[in-house]
């Protein structure tokens, strides 16, 4: 099964890095997707963007400039509405994935298989699933690659100051813990990439401040890639992420808002 | 692969225990429905089957009689026995000449009795009863054995008289009881025998000679012709197309058609009847669990979501809405199941001194219960598969950022 779609891959290009830590695992080139709600047309723009394995990248904007789009996009599961290129490495020595190129055949199972296997996602809110316990919620994302127990799920919990509640339904949980709860199921499968949507929007921002260094700690220990999109600045500059540059323009004859991202 | 259809059967079974309220509505809900109607059902079956079982037991029911007399011969009879619709056919002589007079020693009394020709298979005698043969063994009506005060084995003097030129001839046979037919097989005085003694009784009386008793007279005429016969049909289903057998060749026969026509009008039309309320109920329920289940996805589109994010493929989570759909056929069927079963107690209970002993009004049958689960299954399968359907078109960026 995995021999097949490997073989089914365009294999796009062989750069290696020089230094394998720090070879690109996204690639992307001229990445647009169009939206359209209630008459506004919105517009985000990827000309060039390199993240490198290992990376800390922050996305700071306010609500409604593209962030979410974006992450949706590297995480695979919003389709581009127009791709340049559009490449993915997630382990050095294999030959990156042309991802342009699984979207343009549907091919969402491959899509999918990457996503399962290499990223985590945290949601801005829940995203837990409420007939589960906390353990079995961390779990989710190993138990559907089929990993064996080896303690992460625990050590997580007790990182993230949860181990006492990994009994407990999420809805016995505050929802600084339920956030917790979400960044232990998003590393749980030790993925190279981890995509967080403005995971501390709903906490208080003394929690914020703790949860995120909880989280950033954690992805460092993980040696995981975290791209985090924010609306604010202030309170992850401490923290040591790269920015992206991003730019917004609205045209009022037009109806248009354009993104701008590159990094 | 079947590795993470496990899971989400798992994942599913969590989630329909974990929203048990709302599980236990849609059950409540089914099976507020299908116990009805096995109910309905159990009367229907029960009713028409105890009616059938009564036509079934009444040989009566299954018999075919010429009215008036004919002529039929061998050859022709034995075309008719040859159909399979026919169980049972015997010959009949004139009913005149079908009696004799009984009389044994350990009674006063003389007894005359009418004969019915018999052979091997008679419906109306038990099938364990030594046959009546030859011109010596009959098998005689309880009334009859009574009043003579004989058992089987017990001989009896049979007599009848004619008039033979000018002068009355009365002549005597040994016959030996053979059997006693129970009441039912014949109330009146009567005694079954072959068709053999039947016709040297009616050779006797119109005086013809009979070589094997000894009787004296004219000689018999070389083609016998029968004014009857006595046909029992396989089955009270057949009945009816034997008798329009017989009138396409112009025999007028009497049956009992119009009462097991009566019971299958019946059993046709309380069926019509059950299956329109059944389908209205089916349709219904899988609408309203179709409905469920279709807005279940609305409202699980968020965890939904989160099961495709974390790499579920959409072929898995089609078995989401279906596995749970099952859940509630299978646990409503079995609510319904004890919902008729506690209710058919009590109407059997209650009807237990209208019916003969043994008959229940309300029954079903081991067949009738896997019909319903296979019924409900199915409907809930089909409610289940759009709804999955549906929940497959979930992308998962759509529904994550719904609060």
């Amino acid at each position: 099964m995995r021999a097949n779609t490997n073989r089914s891959l365009h294999v796009v290009s062989t750069e290696t890095a020089a230094d394998p830590d720090h070879y690109p695992i996204y690639l992307l080139h001229d990445v647009v997707k169009n939206r359209e709600a209630k008459g506004v047309a919105f517009r985000l723009k990827v000309p060039s963007l390199r993240i490198n394995r290992g990376e800390k990248i922050a996305l700071i904007g306010e609500s409604g400039s593209g962030k979410s789009t974006l992450l949706d996009m590297l995480a695979f599961i919003l389709q581009p509405s127009d791709v340049g290129a559009f490449r993915f490495r997630p382990e050095a020595g294999e030959d990156p994935l042309d991802l342009a190129t699984c979207w343009q055949r549907g091919n969402l199972n491959m899509l999918g298989e990457m996503r399962k296997r290499h990223i985590g996602y945290v949601m801005q809110t829940g995203g837990l699933l409420p007939y589960l316990s906390v353990h079995d919620n961390i779990n989710l994302s190993r138990s559907v690659l089929g990993l064996r127990r080896d303690g992460t799920v625990e050590h997580l919990a007790e990182m993230l100051g949860i181990a006492d509640q990994l009994k407990k339904r999420p809805d016995a949980l505050s929802t600084g813990e339920r956030q917790r709860v979400a960044i232990g199921r998003a590393l749980a499968h030790r993925p190279a990439i981890v995509i967080a949507d403005e995971p501390t929007a709903s906490l208080d921002p003394y929690a914020a401040q703790n949860v995120m260094s909880l989280f950033l700690g954690l992805a460092d220990e993980f040696n995981s890639t975290v791209i985090l999109a924010s609306h604010a600045w202030y309170h992850i500059k401490s923290l040591g992420l790269r920015r992206l540059a991003h730019r917004t323009t609205r045209s009022k004859g037009s109806k248009l808002t354009e993104t701008v991202v590159s990094g | 692969m079947l590795r993470n259809l496990f899971k989400i059967l798992r994942l599913a079974t969590r989630d329909y225990l974990h929203e048990w309220q709302m599980s236990l509505c849609f059950v409540l809900g089914l099976a507020a429905v299908l116990g009805p109607l096995l109910v309905l059902f159990g009367l229907k079956f029960g009713i028409v089957g105890a009616m059938m079982d009564q036509l079934i037991e009444d040989p009566g029911n299954q018999e075919i009689r010429p009215v008036g007399s004919g002529h039929y011969d061998q050859a022709w009879l034995e075309s008719v026995r040859a159909q399979p619709e026919v169980a049972f056919l015997v010959p009949r002589t004139r009913s005149i000449a079908a009696t004799i007079e009984l009389a044994s020693e350990h009674s006063a009394r003389i007894v005359p009795v009418e004969l019915i020709a018999s052979a091997s298979g008679d419906p109306l005698l038990p099938s364990d009863t030594p046959l009546p043969e030859g011109l010596t063994r009959v098998v005689i009506s309880r009334r009859t054995a009574d009043k003579l005060a004989v058992k089987p084995g017990d001989v009896l003097d049979g007599s009848l008289a004619r008039r033979y030129r000018g002068q009355q001839e009365r002549v005597h046979l040994d016959l030996t009881v053979a059997a006693i037919a129970p009441e039912q097989a014949f109330s009146r005085d009567g005694a079954f025998v072959s068709v053999q003694l039947l016709e040297a009784l009616e050779d006797f009386r119109d005086g013809r000679a009979v070589p094997e008793l000894d009787w004296r007279g004219t000689r018999a005429d070389a083609e016998r012709s029968y004014p009857g016969f006595r046909l029992y049909a396989r089955s009270i289903h057949d009945v009816a197309g034997l008798r329009d057998a017989f009138a396409d060749v112009g025999v007028d026969v009497h049956t009992r058609v119009a009462e097991i026509e009566l019971v299958q009008r019946m059993d046709r039309n309380l069926t019509v009847i059950y299956w329109l309320i059944a389908g209205i109920g089916l349709v219904g329920v899988s609408l309203s669990l179709g409905a469920s289940l279709w807005a279940n996805v609305d409202r699980k589109r968020k965890q939904l979501s989160v099961l495709r994010l974390v790499g579920y493929r959409t072929r898995d989570i089609v078995w989401f809405p279906m596995v749970q759909a099952l859940f509630t056929a299978i646990l409503g069927w079995a609510l319904a199941v004890s919902i008729y079963y506690a209710t058919a107690q009590v109407i059997n209970v209650m009807m237990a001194a209208q019916v003969p002993a043994g008959q229940q009004v309300c029954r079903l049958l081991e067949v009738h219960y896997a019909v319903a689960l296979a019924l409900t299954c199915g409907a809930a399968v089909i409610a289940a598969g759009l709804a999955g359907l549906r929940s497959a078109r979930i992308e998962p960026s759509e529904g994550l950022r719904e609060l």
